[in-house]
């Protein structure tokens, strides 16, 4: 206390004093145990922790854990299934799919913070309305604005005026974001997005009080406020974090429905009614290097550690693990990652481009002679499964019976270049239908990894007789370049913003092209079709659209279909009831600490 | 002295401009849009327009110049354009880490070099010259990666005599508890080419005609080596130490990077990595006014180790 006292007052500290300023601080549970200490790692540093302008996945999994959106993702149930978070239910939608309207939860409130002067502060409907205007502030930049960009009714009118005065007026109304008493919040759409409230689950929502923002500004994304169960008391960027439990958070039974799987059952008849959260502390580590990880997970300092594939022989054995880390208890966990990497090739690049018959044929017979084998047995040491869609295993409208078209075949993709007129010249080589010299341009970057991927390729297209010439660049020039439609062909990932596969589908749409459809094809079907599934909520016949729309794609050979990764955690015996969710990021308060170390 | 050391003040204006040119041209015409990779996943040219235009790269190029003058002379670099955060606050918060590290390591392996230098040259042609001469050449002809993987493994996880990784709140803690193995393994790397090139100086030095004299006289082989010998060394020691002064500024970025400190030189390459001018553009100025303080501070130093040295 004395420390606490000589030192500027952080939220713990506010936490310790309040009693003695006779405020009363009641968590609704007893359950965070100040013992229990979880210490995990992060791969690569994070970049703050304000909602708006930290894209990083880092930055999203301490927003997760301190933060808590209008709705949320039920822990065990796969696929990921939305629940209500900080809401009472799920959202009343209007007929028309366009009106969106929120109980909030009350007696929810943010975790002690000097901004609010030593009041409790309760969460209300205003702070969402606030926080939700953020994102189109001009001077914070934000990269998640495509969220909301255009969807909420009289939005672009507020964006013009801050754009003209180079500053937002938050006190101006926005039409299509209410807040018509302290507790309901309610959202009108320029039209219907049956993907919405995904938006309404992600890190990025989360409330911000307004005060917070005023009193720390700028510096916001180091002095994080929310409602969930945990807040920030120490912070160096780039090295640790230091979670503790928040005293005004309300708790929660544990009371998930497993799967079939018999580890889950067994997750749930363990923590099953448990009181949570039940971690006191949460100890994030910044260690971006492989070995460094590992070592230290050996070691006892970490209690799980993830993404160390490069040292998977020292681990692995066959599926599982090898002796001598199974006789010390380490658990295996593996997850497919709800993202996928892909080949683009550019419809507005004259040698690969359009929708010519023998483009389209030049395009195919490369996919088909890309051996995604041996990406994943030696780029990726099998921790990756081969993507069949654009749209990877786990989220909405992935079919896992789906025959792709364009397999691996590098004896069919010679007969289709045959056929096209791509004739072979006497340095086998091939030349193009009328001629011309035939080298194909794939852009890379300077990196070990890449120069593997640009090997595979080279060999790859050697198969059928087509020389490659890679051009390497740093990745930010090769960005500029795609957003510009200037790149022949780039390999690319995109990891889930929402488990919807009009995430992935999105990167194909025509008008996408220069913002994130960096192949900028430009289908006229594709697109009809995309537009028709927008307009429809989940269900079997939106999913037969994402499934035409794939097979367009296929059929047009717009792209490579590359790999989903598989991340494996690797967790000490102590941890109990542990599932990587594919879209939480932060799933410690889930979680319980049991045995000693 | 004071017209050597204000002539050579006066002459790091030119310099430091012909610097700023080069990172200025570098920046805007070799690196990367920061616009793109600022406006996220998903962003429409317009956004772009107006990320370019916070940034004040929409500018023409003299005003961005300017601009970049104004602030070497302020000192002010302004804010992270990927982390918001005051370029001032990252130096000061990251450079710590990096000279808890680096000074020591600097320190240690400056005097063990001499010292050895000093010891194989006396023994100049005998075995343990030569052994210790064909050890420095395997040693140097194994990479600094290598070092560090087998060291880390072998002394943190296998012998358990250091932690794996790791950065306390704590000035004493950090260097005897998470230093350590980084200061020994960068002591063992930057050892061997030290030695060699150290000898090498000895050696010139021994066969010099002073030399033969103070023997004549009857001096001490300790006296000889230690104050006459070393002192003509030193010249090109303090040559050699100079050049990687400026280098404390940029840090260590595979031993930082290994080990989890959290110094400069992670945030130097993150920086190159996101085109965040601002940081690039502060380490380059930073790193150019040392060395030339520095270069400013061995002439110096050559006049005290050696007083015929004229400082013209």
């Amino acid at each position: 206390m004395l420390k606490c006292l000589s030192l500027p007052l952080t939220a713990r500290c506010l936490a310790l004093l309040l009693p003695l300023l006779g405020i009363a601080v009641l968590p609704a549970s007893a359950a965070p145990d100040p013992a229990k200490v979880l210490r995990v790692v992060f791969e690569a540093g994070d970049e703050g922790f304000d909602p708006v302008r930290s894209v990083n996945y880092y930055s999203g999994a301490v927003l997760d854990a301190i933060g808590e959106s209008l709705l949320t993702y039920d822990y065990m149930a796969r696929p990921a299934k939305l629940v209500a978070g900080v809401a009472e239910n799920m959202p009343e939608i209007s007929k028309d799919g366009t009106t969106l309207t929120f109980r909030l939860r009350k007696g929810v409130y943010f975790a002690p913070d000097q901004a609010f002067k030593g009041q409790k502060r309760e969460l209300t409907a205003q702070d969402f309305v606030f926080s939700f205007k953020r994102f189109f502030d001009p001077a914070l930049r934000s990269q998640w604005r495509f969220l909301f960009d255009g969807k909420i009714v009289g939005m672009d009118d507020f964006v013009k005026a801050a754009e003209q005065t180079g500053r937002l007026d938050y006190d101006r109304p926005v039409a299509g974001l209410e807040a018509p008493d302290r507790y309901t919040l309610r959202i009108r759409l320029t039209q219907a997005d049956y993907n919405f409230p995904y938006v309404l689950a992600m890190a990025a929502t989360v409330p911000v009080a307004r005060e917070v923002v005023e009193r720390y500004g700028d510096d916001l994304g180091a002095h994080p406020v929310g409602t969930n169960a945990y807040m920030l008391t120490e912070y160096r960027r780039g090295s640790r974090i230091v979670l503790e439990a928040n005293p005004h958070y309300r708790g929660f039974k544990w009371d998930f429905t497993p799967s079939d799987d018999a580890e889950e059952r067994a997750i749930a008849a363990k923590l099953k009614g448990r009181d949570m959260p039940q971690i006191g502390r949460v100890e994030i580590n910044i260690i971006e290097e492989e070995q460094s990880r590992y070592l230290a997970f050996m070691r006892g300092e970490l209690d799980m550690v993830a993404r160390v594939d490069a040292l998977a022989e020292s681990w692995r054995e066959g599926s599982g693990l090898k002796p001598e880390l199974k006789a010390r208890g380490i658990v295996r966990l593996d997850e497919i990652e709800p993202e996928l990497t892909y080949t683009f090739f550019n419809f507005r690049d004259p040698l690969v481009g359009g929708f010519a018959r023998e483009k389209i044929a030049l395009r195919r017979a490369m996919i088909m002679a890309h051996d995604i084998d041996a990406e994943i047995r030696i780029i990726r040491k099998n921790q990756a499964v081969a993507a069949t869609m654009p749209i990877p295993r786990g989220v909405v409208g992935y079919n896992p019976a789906w025959r792709p078209l364009n397999r691996y075949n590098p004896k069919a993709a010679n007969t289709l270049l045959d056929t096209f007129g791509y004739k072979r010249g006497a340095d086998g080589w091939r030349t193009l239908p009328n001629g011309d010299p035939l080298t194909i341009s794939l852009t890379s970057e300077p990196q070990q990894v890449q120069r593997e991927h640009d090997e595979l390729w080279r060999k790859s297209l050697e198969k059928i007789g087509i020389r490659l010439e890679v051009k390497t660049g740093t990745f930010a020039e090769n960005l500029k370049a795609a957003k510009r439609c200037q790149l022949q062909m780039w390999n690319s990932a995109w990891h889930a913003d929402y488990p919807d596969g009009e995430n992935f589908l999105q990167l194909l749409y025509g008008p996408n092209s220069e913002q994130s459809n960096n192949g900028c094809y430009d289908s006229p079907v594709f697109n009809r079709l995309y537009e028709m599934a927008l307009r429809l909520p989940p269900s079997p016949e939106r999913n037969r659209l994402y499934e035409m729309m794939t097979r367009q794609v296929e059929i047009d050979g717009a792209w490579r279909f590359g790999v989903s990764r598989i991340r494996t955690t690797l967790l000490h015996p102590n941890v109990v009831g542990y599932r990587k969710h594919p879209v939480i990021h932060a799933e410690w308060k889930f979680i319980d600490l049991e045995q000693a170390r | 002295m004071s017209a050597f050391i204000l002539r050579r003040l006066w002459q790091m204006i030119p310099t430091l401009l012909g610097v700023i040119l080069l990172v200025f041209f570098l920046f805007n015409f070799v690196g990367g849009d920061p616009a793109y990779l600022l406006a996220g996943k998903i962003a429409n040219p317009e956004q772009i327009a107006n990320i370019r235009r916070q940034l004040g790269i929409d500018q023409p190029y003299y005003v961005q110049l300017w601009l970049f003058i104004r602030q070497v002379l302020t000192g002010d670099f302004g804010v992270s354009w990927s982390t918001n955060e005051p370029v001032a606050t990252i130096f000061a918060s990251r450079i710590g880490p990096s000279l808890i590290v680096l000074v020591p390591m600097m320190l240690i392996e400056t005097v063990l070099s001499i010292v050895i230098a000093l010891a194989v040259a006396y023994v100049r042609g005998s075995l343990t010259d030569r052994s210790i001469m064909i050890a420095c050449t395997v040693a140097m002809s194994v990479s600094l990666l290598v070092y560090i993987i087998v060291g880390q493994y072998v002394l943190a996880y296998q012998l358990s005599w250091f932690p794996v990784q790791g950065w306390g709140d704590g000035f004493f803690e950090n260097l005897f508890k998470y230093s350590a193995l980084p200061i020994l393994l960068g002591v063992i790397v930057g050892l061997a080419p030290n030695i060699r090139l150290y000898r090498t100086f000895v050696l010139d030095e021994i066969h010099q005609d002073y030399v033969r004299t103070a023997r004549a006289k009857g001096l001490s082989d300790n006296a000889v080596m230690l104050k006459h010998v070393l002192r003509n060394a030193l010249i090109p020691i303090i040559t050699n130490l100079m050049i990687y002064l400026p280098g404390l500024l940029v840090g260590h970025f595979l031993i930082e990077r290994f080990f989890s400190i959290p110094g400069i030189g992670r945030e130097v390459i993150l920086a190159v990595e996101r085109s965040d001018f601002p940081v690039i553009k502060a380490i380059t100025v930073y790193v150019a006014l040392a060395t030339m303080v520095v270069n400013l501070l061995a002439d110096l130093l050559y006049k005290a180790v050696d007083p015929r040295v004229q400082l013209k």
